[in-house]
C-alpha cells in the first residue's frame, strides 16, 4: 500500500538523492544530498536503500502532514522535531499515524536536514537521479501544497508506555560546530601556489553568505598563484579548493559546473564536505591536510558505522514487521498502538 | 574515438575520490584524441566504483567511489585503458554536423562591437571569422553540457569580461581566450556575447540532454533579427549525412 504526504510549509525543501553520478560526463554536476552521510543515515534508519529519493530541508522551518501511516527518519542538523505535537527523536526511525503533522523548527547550528518516509517518494529522474539541477531547470523544489506519494505505507508503531521513543539505535551523530575542521588533500595544482599554499593550514576562513549547493565563499588569508596564463578548461572535482579572486577562496561543492579553469589548490575529502555541507555563513573553517589514503580510511569507517546500523535497523525492522516481509500482516503491530 | 597511439600522461590525484589524466604531448590533437578516448573507455569498461569520466582538451577527470574501488586500481584501470587505445584503432564513428543559425550583436550580442575593436577589425570581420569556420565539438562543459569549440581565427585571444554577468539567456554565442562556445541554458558568464541562437539546445526529455557530443562539427550561419522568431523553439538536431561530410571525418 503506498503513502501520502501533504507539504504545508515548505520553507526551503527538496527531493533529492545521492547525486546524478552519470550527469559529469554529459556536463551535469553531480548534485544530491550535500551531506552524504546523514542523507545516507536517513534512508537506512528508515528501511530504505541510501540513494532512495529523500527531502532536504535547508535551514529554514518545515511541517508536513501525513495523509496515511508512515514511518519516517530525520537527521543532519540538530532541530526540534515534532509528531502529532509530542517531541520525538531525531536519528532514530518514527511512526507517524494518519493526520498527524511532522513539524521540523528551529535549525540553528547546522544548516541541512534530512528526512526520509520508509518506501521512499516517487519522483522524476534525470540520468537516473531525481537530485535538482537548477541550471537545466530540473528537480522537485516542494510547495505549499505539494503531495508526495512514498511506496510505501507503514502501521502505526508505538510504545504501549507513555509514547516513550521506541528506537535506540545510538548511531554517531556527526558534531556540528560553528568552528569547523575541514581536511583537504593537496590539489592537482598546488604547486601553481609555491609557499603561498601553506597560508591555507594556518589561516582561519569565514564562511559568505553568498554560499551555496555549488560551492562556498570563504574570507580569510587567500593563497596566491604564483604561475600566470590561461589554464585550459578542465574537469574539477567536487571539494576542490579554487583562488578565482582576490576576495574569497572558493571551495566546490555537488552542484559545481563540472569544468573550469582554475587551479585547483586542494580537494576536500568526501567527509570534509559533509562537514562543509553544515557550514552556516559566519562560521570559522580551518583546514586540515591529509592524504588521500588517510581520507579513504576515514571514509570506510564511517561508512561501516552506517553498515552496523543498518543492520540494527534490519534486526528491528524485522521482527516488528516493518518493510514487505511476506509475514508482517500476520505480526501483531498494532497490538503495540 | 579510437587512436592509434596514446599520448604520453601524467596521473595526479584529485581529492578521494577522482584523478586527473592529462596528456603532455606537444601534439594538441593526440592529447584531445587521447583523453576522449580514455574517457569511452572507462565507461565502457563496467569496472564497479567508476563514476565516470570528464574529458575536455588536454585532460580527463575520473571519479570513482572511494568505498567500491581504490585510487590505486583506478590507476590501474586508466594504464590499461590507455593501452587499450592503441589495439582497438578502428574506423573513427562519423561526426555529425549542425548547423547553428545565429543573430549577431544588438540585444542578441551585447559585446560584439567590443569584440570588435578589441581585435582591430570591423564587426562584419567578426562575424565572417566566426561563420567561416568549420568547428569540432572538443568537450562537454558548464553549464549543462556546453559544446566547447576551439574558437575563431581571430588576430588575438579575446579578454573575459571584468565583471561577469549574472544572467546569460541560453542560446548565447560566445567567445573568450581562444575557445568559442553556446550556452545551453542560462546561466551567468564572463565569455563576450557576440549573438545569440533562436534554436533550443537543452532539451532535459531527452538523453542525452545535447544533441552534439565530442567530436561532431558545427557552423555558425548568420540570420537577421527579424527571422529570430521563424526558428524560436526549434532544436538543434544533426543535419543529414551528406557522403561529402563522411570524407572529413577523422581517424
Amino acid at each position: 500500500m503506498s503513502g501520502e504526504i501533504l507539504i504545508q510549509q515548505p520553507g526551503n525543501s527538496v527531493v533529492t538523492d545521492l547525486g546524478r553520478t552519470r550527469g559529469p560526463r554529459f556536463g551535469l554536476p553531480v548534485n544530491g544530498a550535500l551531506d552524504q552521510y546523514s542523507a545516507r543515515a536517513a534512508n537506512i534508519l528508515a528501511g530504505n536503500l541510501d540513494n532512495h529519493p529523500l527531502i532536504e530541508i535547508t535551514a529554514l522551518d518545515f511541517r508536513m502532514k501525513a495523509e496515511s501511516d508512515i514511518l519516517i527518519a530525520v537527521t543532519g542538523a540538530p532541530l526540534t522535531l515534532t509528531v502529532g505535537g509530542r517531541p520525538s527523536s531525531q536519528w532514530e526511525p518514527v511512526s507517524v499515524r494518519a493526520g498527524e503533522t511532522v513539524s521540523i523548527r528551529g535549525i540553528h547550528r547546522g544548516l541541512r536536514a534530512y528526512l526520509a518516509v520508509h518506501g521512499s517518494i516517487e519522483a522524476e529522474t534525470l540520468l537516473g537521479s531525481v537530485a535538482p539541477d537548477t541550471v537545466v531547470g530540473f528537480g522537485l523544489q516542494l510547495k505549499e501544497g505539494t503531495r508526495l506519494l512514498t511506496r510505501r505505507s507503514v502501521g502505526p508503531v508505538r510504545q504501549p508506555y507513555f509514547d516513550l521513543p521506541l528506537f535506540r539505535l545510538g548511531l554517531e551523530r556527526p558534531s556540528m560546530d560553528s568552528d569547523l575542521l575541514v581536511d583537504v588533500t593537496d590539489g592537482p595544482d598546488v604547486a601553481e601556489f609555491g609557499e603561498s599554499g601553506e597560508l591555507l593550514f594556518t589561516s582561519e576562513y569565514a564562511v559568505s553568505g553568498r554560499s551555496n549547493h555549488i560551492g562556498l565563499r570563504l574570507g580569510g588569508e587567500l593563497p596566491e598563484r604564483t604561475s600566470s596564463g590561461e589554464v585550459l578548461s578542465r574537469g574539477v572535482p567536487v571539494g576542490a579548493v579554487e583562488v578565482p579572486s582576490r576576495e574569497e577562496l572558493l571551495v566546490l561543492h555537488r552542484g559545481r559546473g563540472v569544468t573550469a579553469g582554475y587551479p585547483v589548490l586542494a580537494v576536500v575529502t568526501s567527509t570534509g564536505l559533509d562537514v562543509l555541507a553544515q557550514a552556516r555563513p559566519g562560521d570559522k573553517v580551518r583546514f586540515r591536510k591529509t592524504t588521500v589514503a588517510e581520507a579513504t580510511a576515514a571514509q570506510r569507517r564511517s561508512r561501516a558505522q552506517l553498515e552496523t546500523l543498518r543492520e540494527s535497523v534490519n534486526t528491528v525492522f524485522g521482527l516488528l514487521g516493518i518493510g514487505c516481509r511476506p509475514q508482517w500482516q500476520d505480526l501483531p503491530v498494532a497490538a503495540c498502538s | 574515438m579510437p587512436v592509434l597511439t596514446a599520448a604520453p600522461t601524467e596521473i595526479y590525484e584529485s581529492g578521494d575520490s577522482a584523478l586527473r589524466v592529462v596528456a603532455i604531448s606537444e601534439a594538441s590533437e593526440d592529447n584531445w584524441l587521447t583523453v576522449h578516448g580514455l574517457a569511452d573507455w572507462l565507461e565502457n569498461c563496467g569496472a564497479e566504483g567508476l563514476h565516470g569520466a570528464v574529458p575536455t582538451y588536454d585532460s580527463v577527470l575520473v571519479e570513482f567511489d572511494p568505498i567500491l574501488v581504490s585510487a590505486r586500481q583506478v590507476r590501474a584501470f586508466v594504464k590499461l585503458g590507455l593501452l587499450e587505445l592503441g589495439r582497438s584503432a578502428g574506423p573513427a564513428a562519423a561526426p555529425r554536423e549542425f548547423d547553428v543559425p545565429v543573430v549577431y550583436g544588438g540585444e542578441y550580442g551585447p559585446d560584439l562591437e567590443r569584440v570588435a575593436e578589441h581585435q582591430g577589425i570591423s564587426v562584419d570581420e567578426v562575424i565572417r571569422l566566426h561563420t567561416e569556420k568549420t568547428y569540432t565539438v572538443r568537450c562537454l562543459g558548464a553549464p549543462a553540457g556546453s559544446p566547447m569549440m576551439d574558437g575563431p581565427a581571430f588576430p588575438k585571444p579575446v579578454p573575459r569580461l571584468k565583471d561577469p554577468r549574472l544572467s546569460v539567456p541560453a542560446g548565447a554565442v560566445s567567445v573568450a581566450g581562444r575557445q568559442a562556445v553556446i550556452a545551453p541554458a542560462v546561466a551567468p558568464g564572463g565569455w563576450c556575447v557576440i549573438g545569440q541562437t533562436p534554436l533550443s539546445v537543452l532539451n532535459i526529455r531527452r538523453e542525452p540532454l545535447v544533441p552534439y557530443k565530442p567530436g561532431d562539427l558545427l557552423r555558425f550561419r548568420q540570420i537577421r533579427p527579424e527571422d529570430f522568431s521563424t526558428f524560436a523553439g526549434l532544436e538543434l538536431e544533426p543535419a543529414s549525412m551528406e557522403p561529402a561530410s563522411i570524407l572529413e571525418v577523422r581517424s
